[in-house]
């Protein structure tokens, strides 16, 4: 990775919780707003319940720094069309960098004790 | 179609709660998902229904918020950008700006420390100050005597009334012999005025006891000074004229409205004071539940009782009666510092119709990119609010740049207050002055932003992008017209009233004084002791003896003795009766009067009128010398020499001379009737001896050495020279010619910038038209005069409002104005020509430059 690319990638991190869980739930593919609630939810297991403020809150950011891309499709009117979110190249880096971050301090974890070695 | 349900609908309110943008692009999807999500919520039970509810307020009061703070950050990241893209736009607003908000910020200072804030004595709103009064004798106010404050403070109800003496007392303690302001105050002073000691105690009633000793208070600025602060002062001795007092506490400056700094109990002998012998002040408290009118027409209705009971010494005596506040900050200084607020605040105005007029010729400029971004799905309000915030980061630049600018400021202009303002020493840019500019920083944004954010607000896109980003001549020209206008009305205002108060300025400072000040310096000293008790004594045993040794010293033009020289502060005066026929008939002439020596008139070089000057040499006779003034008010055109006035328990004197008037108080006063006698006779308990002295020679030394060799344990103080006693006196119409001199210039200058603004603006928007004007056969002078017209009309519509506007307030300023009428013709007929020679200026320089348009290239521009 370009040094310049990578210092951008480690300038967004640590990510917001509601960012990370966004961008997992964009991991299968592309979705619509609600359809990323609703997958947080179920990969929560109800615990997770984003606001539709602050999903779109973060939604925005995250088109903003890049992380996401929103694509238009649907076969309604118009009006019903709905926005499709889905990752970027820049936004699956960002997502695996902060699952490293995350692993590394769960490793940090582990070996002093403060974890069981086997979940 | 059917209603939404109520939630829905309820929750698109919520959504009102974000930004416009953020709004447009979400709002749709939002209420989608909250569609969704509430339907699945709703199965899943009242609980996440709940839960879900808790969630959207969290996101109103907390998410909405932050998409605010966030276009506003974007907002300003744009406007900085912007901004160093134009920097002469941006440090030419900022600098206006910081002008105006700076100029504003130190003047309200002085205001509010002098004028706003409340006094720092206990109730202090309730505080007054009483004294008597005699119409027939055209006295306003005089001192009170002690029998009659203790008749009020006995009789009355309504008010808590307390009285003091001043003086001056020569202190014998630690160090050298000092002469230090003294009073004897009513003990219940201190209560009245809910003093804490800072050390040791308060004045009692027991102390004013005749076996109580001589207990005395010192102020904290006596204390530090010449008592070194110490920590053992409480308790210690000092000795005044070999009397011991016993200082028993130390009382801070801050808390009394008097500068004396030793305080001793005032004791009342009624076997020698009498009701005629007016030398005491009195100050009083009104008792809760009492308004100042009850309490003045009660001591008013005791004074008419007096009147009764003791008409010898009372008749046609009443009483005035003012709040504390109005008697230490007169009617006359706030209205003086009023009227330079309102010269910055038109200085602000003005710089304020600069910065809009500015932000209106970029706006005009950016027509085509605003357009482009209104193209492009820019919403409207974006750049209204675009707008809004260049102005209020400008303004806080500004701000900041003009609070800054006072914080320097403010430390200058405190020494250029007159000594005579109260708290004049306490001027800083406090807390208060601070909310005061935060204040005027906010009116600022909005008022110069709300012309721009209207035009750019207004226009269709595609008439943007029609006219090629050029603008129709007309669009936003008339409120910059008009913008330019108001400058010049405020411009013209403030040059009149600089006029006014440089004119008044100049006539105080040309006074005929009546004397001539060169080269005199003044000293004070009393001369006290046994061996000074005999008559005559300490004018043959110290003063004389000092005279002749000054007289003697190289480069000593004269020397003289008075009890008070002109512009040494304080006052004598009592009334007199002529002998035999006057024009006064029975009534009493209140006069004022001096002790001089013989030499005193001629070492001043006041002009002897008739008669002789007094003798060298004691003399038994009662012998008078009048000044013209005193003369002509009782006997007319006369000849005085030789007549005689009667002055109460002081007997009969004869008139031996006429001098000529001297101004003694106030260069704006006229000369009061006056008397002189002679010191040869009479020597007052504190004199003032008068050196003149030629160039080169240290009169304030030479007193003071000789002084030191005739009695090293006498104190000189107030050693001044007379032309810095004459200016101390000018000191306020000074600094308001100075400071609305000052901006007034300034003023002139912003709108010398805002005309040129306007016409170079029409003449960058009209250069086609000229094009085709010069190509069809027009002259460069009409066009010319085409601009110039433009600009003269402007001008001219400023003119007629800046003068309509300074007539109106005439009536308000003339009664600081010495010698000048606030409708002065003259002075009304400069400044306009002033404000039109300066637009004219202004204006020709862009006319000029349409006359210079060539067709070919403005046509070939199309």
């Amino acid at each position: 990775m370009p040094r310049d690319l990578e210092s951008e990638v480690q300038a967004l991190l640590p990510l917001a919780p509601a960012f990370l869980h966004i961008l997992i739930a964009l991991g299968e593919g592309e979705r619509h707003g609600y359809s990323i609630m609703q997958e947080v939810a179920d990969r929560t297991s109800g615990r997770v319940r984003m606001s539709p403020g602050t999903l779109y809150g973060s939604i925005k950011r995250m088109l903003a720094d890049g992380l996401i891309e929103e694509l238009t499709t649907g076969t309604a009117g118009a009006d019903e069309r709905r926005r499709f979110y889905r990752l970027t190249k820049f936004g699956r880096r960002v997502a695996a960098a902060e699952a490293d971050r995350l692993s590394s301090l769960l490793l940090q974890a582990r070996a002093s004790g403060l974890v069981p070695k086997r979940s | 179609m059917p209603q939404p349900p109520i939630v829905e609908r309820l929750y698109r309110l919520l959504l009102r709660c974000y930004p416009g943008e953020f709004r447009d692009d979400y709002e749709r999807e939002m209420m989608r998902a909250f569609r969704e999500r509430l339907a699945h919520d709703r199965a899943l039970g009242p609980g996440a229904v709940l839960r879900l509810g808790l969630q959207l307020l969290v996101d109103a009061v907390v998410r909405a918020p932050r998409e605010h703070l966030d276009v506003l950050r974007q907002d300003g990241r744009y406007t900085l950008r912007s901004l160093r893209s134009a920097p002469v736009f941006a440090i030419t607003a900022v600098a206006t700006l910081a002008l105006g908000v700076g100029a504003n910020t130190a003047i309200f200072s002085i205001v509010h420390a002098v004028a706003l804030r409340p006094l720092p004595y206990e109730a202090s709103d309730r505080l007054v100050r009483i004294w008597e009064r005699n119409d027939s004798l055209s006295i306003p106010d005089f001192a009170v005597s002690m029998p009659n404050f203790i008749s009020w403070r006995e009789r009355a109800t309504t008010v808590d009334i307390v009285g003091w003496r001043g003086g001056s007392v020569t202190l014998r303690g630690p160090g050298d012999p000092v002469r230090v302001q003294s009073v004897n105050v009513s003990p219940d002073f201190f209560r009245l005025l809910g003093v804490t000691p800072l050390a040791g105690r308060v004045l009692v009633e027991a102390d004013t006891a005749a076996n109580a000793g001589n207990p005395a208070l010192i102020r904290d600025s006596l204390w530090r000074g010449y008592f070194g602060g110490s920590p053992n002062v409480v308790g210690s001795t000092v000795t005044i004229a070999g009397q011991p007092y016993t200082i028993v506490g130390v009382i801070p400056g801050s808390s009394i409205p008097l500068s004396a700094e030793f305080f001793m109990p005032l004791r009342f002998d009624p076997t020698t004071e009498t009701r005629g012998n007016r030398i005491a002040n009195v100050m009083g408290r009104l008792k809760p539940g009492f308004t100042f009118a009850q309490g003045e027409q009660e001591v008013q209705a005791i004074a008419s009782q007096l009147e009764s009971e003791f008409p010898d010494s009372n008749r046609r005596w009443s009483i005035t009666m003012t709040s504390v506040y109005d008697w230490l900050i007169p009617e006359e200084t706030r209205r003086a510092l009023y009227v330079l607020l309102g010269a910055v605040g038109c200085v602000l105005l003005i710089a304020c119709a600069n910065v809009a007029n500015l932000m209106l010729a970029r706006t005009a400029a950016r027509r085509r990119e605003m357009a482009v971004r209104l193209a492009i799905g820019a919403a409207r309000r974006r750049l209204v609010r675009q707008v809004l915030t260049e102005s209020m980061l400008l303004t806080a630049l500004g701000g900041a740049a003009g609070i800054l600018l006072a914080y320097w400021a403010v430390p200058v202009i405190r020494q250029w207050l007159p000594e005579t303002l109260t708290r004049a020493d306490e001027v800083t840019v406090s807390a208060p002055v601070l909310l005061f500019s935060f204040g005027v920083c906010m009116l600022t944004g909005l008022a110069f932003a709300v012309l721009p954010a209207l035009a750019s607000s207004r226009g269709h896109v595609t008439d943007f992008l029609k006219e090629g980003g050029r603008g129709s001549s007309a669009a936003g020209a008339t409120p910059r017209q008009l913008l330019a206008g108001a400058q010049v009305a405020l411009a013209t205002l403030l040059l009149v009233g600089a006029g006014l108060f440089i004119q008044s300025l100049q006539r105080l400072q040309r006074v005929e004084l009546g004397f001539d000040p060169r080269g005199i310096t003044t000293a004070m000293m009393g001369v006290q002791g046994e061996r000074f008790a005999t008559q005559g004594g300490p004018w043959n045993l110290f003063y004389r003896p000092l005279l002749e040794r000054l007289a003697a010293a190289p480069g000593v033009e004269g020397v003289a003795l008075s009890s008070g020289a002109p512009f040494g502060g304080g006052n004598t005066g009592m009334p007199i009766n002529a002998v035999g026929d006057s024009l006064m008939g029975e009534a009493a002439l209140q006069t004022d009067w001096r002790m001089v020596n013989p030499d005193y008139f001629k070492t001043m070089r006041i002009p002897l009128l008739r008669g002789r000057y007094f003798r060298p040499g004691a003399t038994d006779e009662n012998e008078l010398i009048v000044a013209a003034t005193m003369a002509r008010r009782m006997w007319g055109d006369a000849d005085p020499i030789g007549r005689q006035i009667s002055a109460g328990p002081n007997g009969i004197w004869t008139v031996i001379g006429v001098v000529g008037d001297v101004r003694n108080l106030d260069l704006s006063l006229a000369p009061a009737p006056t008397m002189y006698l002679s010191t040869t006779r009479f020597v007052w308990p504190t004199m003032t001896v008068i050196v003149r002295a030629g160039e080169g020679a240290q009169p304030a030394a030479l007193l003071r050495n000789a002084v030191r060799e005739l009695d090293p344990q006498l104190a000189v103080f107030n050693v001044r020279e007379m032309e810095a006693l004459i200016d101390d006196s000018a000191a306020q119409p000074r600094l308001s010619a100075s400071v609305v001199g000052l901006f007034a210039g300034i003023a002139a200058v912003l709108a010398a910038i805002g005309i040129y603004g306007v016409l170079a603006y029409l003449v960058s928007q009209r250069t086609q038209e000229i094009g085709i004007r010069m190509a069809l056969g027009a002259s460069r002078p009409a066009v010319l005069r085409l601009f110039l017209g433009r600009g003269l009309v402007l001008t001219a519509g400023g003119l007629v409002a800046g003068v309509a506007g300074s007539l109106a307030i005439s009536r308000w300023v003339g009664s600081l104005l010495f010698d000048v009428q606030a409708k002065d013709p003259w002075t009304i007929a400069i400044a306009g020509s002033t404000v039109a020679a300066v637009a004219l200026i202004a204006g020709y320089i862009p006319a000029r430059r349409a006359t210079r348009v060539d067709p070919l290239t403005a046509l070939r521009a199309e």
